[in-house]
């Protein structure tokens, strides 16, 4: 067992991990942060996206002992945040979410997109969210959802 | 899928993961960015006794360019490179394949290093690696020892590697102002591994011209190199012929498939 | 009428527990004790198994057939002419029949220790010739899967008659062969199992990703043996189903037994690798159509033949038989046509048991049919869409008896296809399709497809099956509590589509209140009447109309204690706005609620006992079924290189009758269209000829992402069905029928100038290049008209 020493969502964790738990499955096991998906285990389906030291890094293929001393951030972690509430609003508005089991990958991630690069043009937001899989929206709604919120922040500068 | 149990070891120094690695004789993988290795470990296709974490060795960060040379080290990530603001040919180079790894949160853990080491013919560093003729810096017990990268890649997933060496720096030139080059990247799925990938750099200046042809079921091969090796008017047919040539495994639709890559790489560096 | 009635575009309820991480999946359970449990799979597709090589250390924790000896095996039976009953023993026996079949449980305080376990537990075998294709497993001296069925068939089926005479005078006659590869149904959440005891009510209770809470009751019942009433299913939220989680998966059965014996709650949660494996299990059919037609393309007859890969194993409840009784029922199509012959064979193989996906065979039927259309216009030298409409049934028809005696209720198919023609400018496409062709660039292509299809499966049309799937009138529970809020229970279960709002929508609709204080309860066998679940795009037209029921039967019930509270006879009151009026006086619904739950004194003597708590109950007087329909047109590169299909354009033009919530009918039809997508173009598990499966992982086995679908241009149009209550039909399957035959449409309209056709999805470059082969081009000649 390793003992490791993080910040998970602005608060100190201090455990002791097997080598081989996965980030994710120490968020939802030990941490009964449950918000994070696993949705494939080998990095593909981004179910599981958390942020990891302020950039978007998949838990599943992340090993909780490698993130001793970093800085997590999974989606339990932005009940206050003004970005991810207009993301949340335009999610909802556009249907961009039905069994929500890809959603909160797709908020992380799309939520790093309009905070790093709120420069992007908008036309990549396709490109940009295709390492997140969902098999329920046909991904019509979240491309709009994303589009209107670049837009609005647009708008707002 | 959850890994078979193994150690975890986070060295401080280049020497002591060396010692490690020696220890451990050939039964321990490095973890860089994981983006490679922690898969395999979830599939339990990889199997080590024991992870070496290298990621907090800083000297494996930095990028340091000279007029003779550019080196950067094996931690560094992908997505530092896609946003790397040195100016100059290479750098243009690295930042457009580094562009097109995989996906955003990727590239924000992988690294360049790791991506080498790893030896998937299908990653993008090694083509690109191939056609700027780079060498690899590489630690072991004994010191450090240099490898051009067509030595270092063994075949599909094996390098030269020894039990006790990992790579600690890729070294790459530092292209005149009037290079040119051209990637091209053929796949089926936005963000999946490459089917083919066509790269090619001439320098004028430096009297280097190599096309490469990569995501092969083995390492990148050069098609052609140097000032005479190179025929006047490249096109589909002599490309198809090349590939065969260099890499006789390649059948069927492959061979188009690869030629095309690199014609569309020549094109887009309007070289054709 | 409420503005969050039948109609309304109401946000959904669901959204803020998913949008803040707060959803309740089987894997987001944990339970004091829980052990977690991985299962030793086959790893050879056909064995006799001997047997089971364990350490004495780890016997303990390990659980092999033997071991449950009481515990099934399933069997899926009813009177389904033609077909055989077999056993699915609910963990291999005396043999392995697929690569990915349970052989054993391991049980650990973690997922991890589990699997370390299980790769310690070895079975002795005797490997067998594999049976990998449907078609060499019905010719004699095939391996044989199962003792009963000496050709490998589990059902065989014949409908219709030959019709000789056309058959020896239409002028044109087509045929092809067309095929579906075997997919997985790839659910972002896999399946998972929470069971434990619960000492508290002795129950056993099941946490499930299932679709079918009641269903699995049920066969847990039969086939653990334990009194129905001594077992509770609960679904929680369940990450997508698409009809993967509508069936009885031995997993549940096994971990229902564990839980039993072992008094400790324990889980298994389905990786993606044991899912893309073990669970590949749809959409394999083949189909031979020679259709008979006159000199423009009309059809005077059809000859099928389908052959449905099922699988080594029947599943439950409604057999292996389904796939194929369903196509052939629907083959015909949207099209007026009265000859019609079809032979079906549902075939054993060593791979995973076959199940209904999204759409179950229509997707299949679809294709084969639209491209048989399509086939018949090259011959006659005629654009597909033109003879596609002149072949449609037209509005004037309605409601039309097709030749397999299904009754299409309503709907102008022909308007759903010029609708589709208007959203593109095919003398444009075309114009570029020539210019393309002749200057190197990529290939332009252009398919439509129509299709009607049954919606909401009904008793009428299951009933002579006698499975254990047999849907009867639908209940649902509704009671208006204290404070005029509104409580909906029902046995369904929403997994997506929507339904705590959509159902909510209805209530609101009839009883003129908001859906903000309407809640509704799923997924729980203790809590909700009993159903037969979610599946066959069913739910808005069954547990609707019992909604609409019950609320029916409450206005009815407040009518006579408003009348009495207000002193007016109870047929002078209009109901309106969730309240009775009278002239000069009106009663709310909560006021009335009120009255009933804290001044019962005042109510009349004779007041109904039931209160204001209902069970109505719903089943459309005429159940034949409500049709919904659909035309979609797919606009393509294809890229003459590297033979890649990039979607350029996506239409589709859907009725699907009077929608109760349309942003949540366009997510239905959006995400239908988009598996749709898989299906054509990426998905598929391949097997080797000693029946592994060549895909394990995302890296083989491609779905697709947001940067391969294009914006879909959705139009709809909305003829009520005259048989349902609101005049709905179903709409949660429709949108995944049509893309591979509009696909594929387009891709042979691409390749025409070639003579070159794919029969086959999904159509991957390497079909596409082997079309091209077969008429002597290669890529390079291709490509190489101009570079």
């Amino acid at each position: 067992m390793i003992h490791i020493s993080l910040t998970i969502n602005g608060e100190r964790v201090e455990a002791s991990v097997e080598p081989r738990l996965s980030l994710v499955d120490f968020l939802r096991e030990r941490q009964h942060l449950t918000g994070t998906h696993v949705g494939c285990e080998h990095g593909v389906c981004g179910a599981c996206t958390i942020h990891l030291d302020g950039v978007s890094a998949r838990s599943c293929i992340t090993l909780a002992v490698a993130c001793d001393g970093r800085d997590v951030k999974t989606i339990e972690g932005f009940e206050a945040d003004t970005q991810m509430e207009a993301l949340r609003v335009e999610f909802s508005k556009e249907h961009a979410l039905q069994c929500g089991y890809c959603t909160p990958g797709m908020l992380m991630t799309s939520y790093e997109l309009l905070t790093r690069f709120p420069d992007m043009d908008p036309a990549d937001i396709p490109k940009e969210m295709s390492g997140n899989l969902c098999r329920c929206t046909g991904y019509q709604g979240i491309v709009r959802a994303i589009q209107n919120a670049y837009a609005a922040n647009r708008n707002e500068t | 899928m959850k890994p078979a149990a193994f150690d975890y070891v986070r060295p401080s120094t280049i020497k002591e993961t060396t010692e490690i690695l020696a220890e451990h004789g050939g039964d321990a993988r490095v973890l860089a960015g994981g983006q490679s290795l922690v898969p395999m470990l979830n599939l339990r296709l990889a199997r080590p006794s024991a992870v070496v974490d290298i990621s907090r060795l800083a000297e494996l960060t930095t990028i340091e360019v000279s007029p003779s040379g550019i080196s950067i080290g094996a931690m560094v990530t992908h997505a530092t490179l896609e946003f790397s603001r040195e100016p100059g040919r290479t750098f243009d180079i690295l930042r457009k394949v580094a562009s097109g790894i995989a996906y955003r949160a990727v590239r924000n853990r992988g690294t360049i290093g790791g991506s080498v080491a790893h030896a998937d013919p299908a990653a993008d560093w090694l083509s690109c690696l191939l056609a700027l003729d780079a060498t690899l810096s590489i630690s072991g017990t004994g010191g450090t020892r240099e490898l051009p990268i067509s030595e270092f890649l063994v075949a599909s997933f094996t390098t030269a590697l020894q039990a006790d060496e990992f790579v600690t720096r890729l070294n790459l030139p530092v292209l005149g102002a009037n290079a040119r080059w051209g990637y091209y990247k053929h796949n089926r799925k936005v963000g999946e591994f490459a089917e083919a990938i066509g790269c090619f750099i001439e320098d004028e200046s430096r009297s280097v011209r190599r096309i490469v042809a990569g995501a092969l079921s083995s390492p990148p091969v050069v098609l052609f190199a140097g000032a005479g090796g190179w025929p006047t008017n490249i096109n589909i047919d002599n490309l198809r012929s090349a590939v065969q040539e260099a890499a006789p495994d390649v059948e069927g639709d492959h061979i188009h498939f690869h030629a095309a890559a690199v014609l569309r790489a020549l094109h887009s560096g309007a070289l054709s | 009428m409420s503005a969050t009635g039948i109609g309304a575009s109401v946000p959904r309820k669901e959204d803020w527990r998913h949008l803040h991480g707060k959803s309740t999946f089987v894997g987001d359970l944990s339970f004091p004790r829980m052990l977690d449990v991985a299962f030793v799979r086959s790893p050879v597709a056909h064995a006799v198994l001997k047997q089971a090589v364990i350490e004495p250390e780890d016997r303990a924790r390990v659980f092999i057939s033997a071991d449950f000896g009481t515990v099934g095996p399933i069997v899926a039976d009813g009177t389904i002419p033609g077909y055989i009953k077999t056993d699915y023993p609910v963990m291999a026996r005396d043999k392995a029949n697929f690569v990915g079949q349970i052989l054993a449980a391991c049980i650990g305080p973690t997922r991890a220790e589990a699997e370390d376990l299980a790769e310690r537990v070895f079975f002795d075998f005797d490997e067998l010739d594999a049976v990998t294709d449907a078609i060499a497993a019905t010719e004699a001296g095939a391996p044989t899967i199962h003792p009963e069925l000496p050709d490998n068939i589990f059902h065989r089926l014949e409908l219709g008659q030959d019709f000789e005479e056309i058959r020896a005078t239409a002028p044109v006659r087509v045929t092809r062969t067309f095929r579906l590869a075997r997919q997985a149904i790839v659910p972002m959440e896999g399946r998972g199992v929470v069971a434990l005891w619960d000492e508290r009510v002795n129950q056993l209770v099941v946490y499930s990703s299932t679709q079918v809470p009641h269903l699995i009751r049920t066969a847990l019942s039969e086939f653990l043996k334990l009194d129905q009433n001594r077992i509770r299913v609960i679904a929680p939220d369940v990450g997508g189903g698409f009809g993967y989680k509508a069936i009885l998966h031995p997993e549940e059965l096994i971990l229902g037994a564990l839980a039993w014996k072992l008094k400790r709650p324990v889980r298994w949660l389905e990786d993606r690798r044991e899912h893309l494996t073990a669970g590949a299990n749809c959409r394999e059919h083949i189909y031979k159509m020679t259709v008979f037609g006159d000199t423009q393309g009309h059809l005077l007859g059809l000859d099928a033949e389908i052959i449905v890969d099922a699988g080594a194993y029947s599943i439950w409840p409604h057999t292996c038989a389904f796939d194929a009784i369903q196509a052939a029922g629907i083959l015909p199509g949207p099209y007026q046509l009265s000859n019609y012959r079809v032979i079906a064979r549902t075939v054993a193989t060593n791979k995973p048991p076959i199940q209904a996906y999204r759409a179950v065979a229509r997707p299949g039927a679809c294709f084969a049919t639209e491209l048989t259309i399509d086939a018949l216009a090259r011959e006659v030298k005629r654009e597909a869409y033109l003879v596609r409409r002149e072949n449609l049934v037209p509005v004037e028809a309605m409601p039309y008896k097709s030749v397999t005696g299904k009754l299409y209720d309503s709907g102008d198919y022909r308007r759903s296809l010029d609708i589709a023609l208007g959203a593109i400018d095919l003398a444009a496409l075309r114009a570029e399709q020539k210019e393309r062709l002749a200057d190197g660039r990529a290939l332009l292509g252009v398919g439509f497809a129509t299709y009607t299809e049954h919606t909401g499966v009904s008793t009428s049309v299951v009933a002579w099956m006698n499975t254990r799937l047999m849907p009867g009138h639908e209940q649902a529970a509704v009671r208006i509590g204290p404070d005029g809020g509104v409580d909906i229970r029902t046995g369904v279960q929403s997994h997506g589509q929507g339904m705590e709002t959509s159902l909510a929508q209805v209530a609101s609709q009839v009883l003129g209140i908001h859906t903000d204080q309407i809640q509704v309860t799923h997924g729980d066998t203790a809590l909700t009447p009993y159903s037969t679940g979610t599946y066959a795009s069913r739910c808005m037209i069954m547990v609707g109309g019992a909604v609409g029921d019950a609320c029916d039967k409450l206005i009815g019930r407040m009518r006579i204690a408003a009348a009495h509270l207000m002193q007016r006879k109870p047929e002078d009151l209009v109901f309106r706005d969730g309240a009775f009026h009278a002239e000069s006086a009106s009663m709310t619904i909560q006021e009335i609620a009120h009255v009933y739950y804290f001044a019962p004194a005042e109510l009349p003597d004779d007041i109904d006992a039931g209160g204001l708590e209902i069970v109505g109950g719903y089943r459309p007087k005429i159940d034949s079924g409500a049709f919904a329909y659909s035309t979609h047109v797919a606009v393509l590169e294809i890229d003459r290189d590297f033979a890649t299909v990039k979607l350029r354009d996506y239409v589709a033009v859907d009725d699907c009758g009077i929608q109760v919530n349309p942003m949540i009918v366009d997510g239905q039809i959006w995400g239908g269209i988009v598996q749709g997508i898989g299906t054509a173009l990426y998905e598929e598990v391949r097997y080797d000829v000693a029946g592994q499966p060549q895909a394990s992982t995302f890296a083989d086995y491609l779905v697709p992402g947001c940067g391969d679908v294009p914006k879909i241009r959705l139009f709809k149009t909305e003829t009520a069905s005259p048989f349902t209550r609101f005049g709905i039909k179903g709409v949660g399957e429709g949108g995944a029928i049509a893309p591979p035959a509009a696909i594929v449409n387009a891709v042979n309209d691409a390749l025409l100038p070639f003579g070159a056709e794919v029969a086959e999805v999904p159509v991957s470059p390497a079909r596409i290049l082997h079309a091209l082969g077969e008429v002597g081009f290669s890529p390079g000649l291709v490509a190489g008209a101009k570079s």
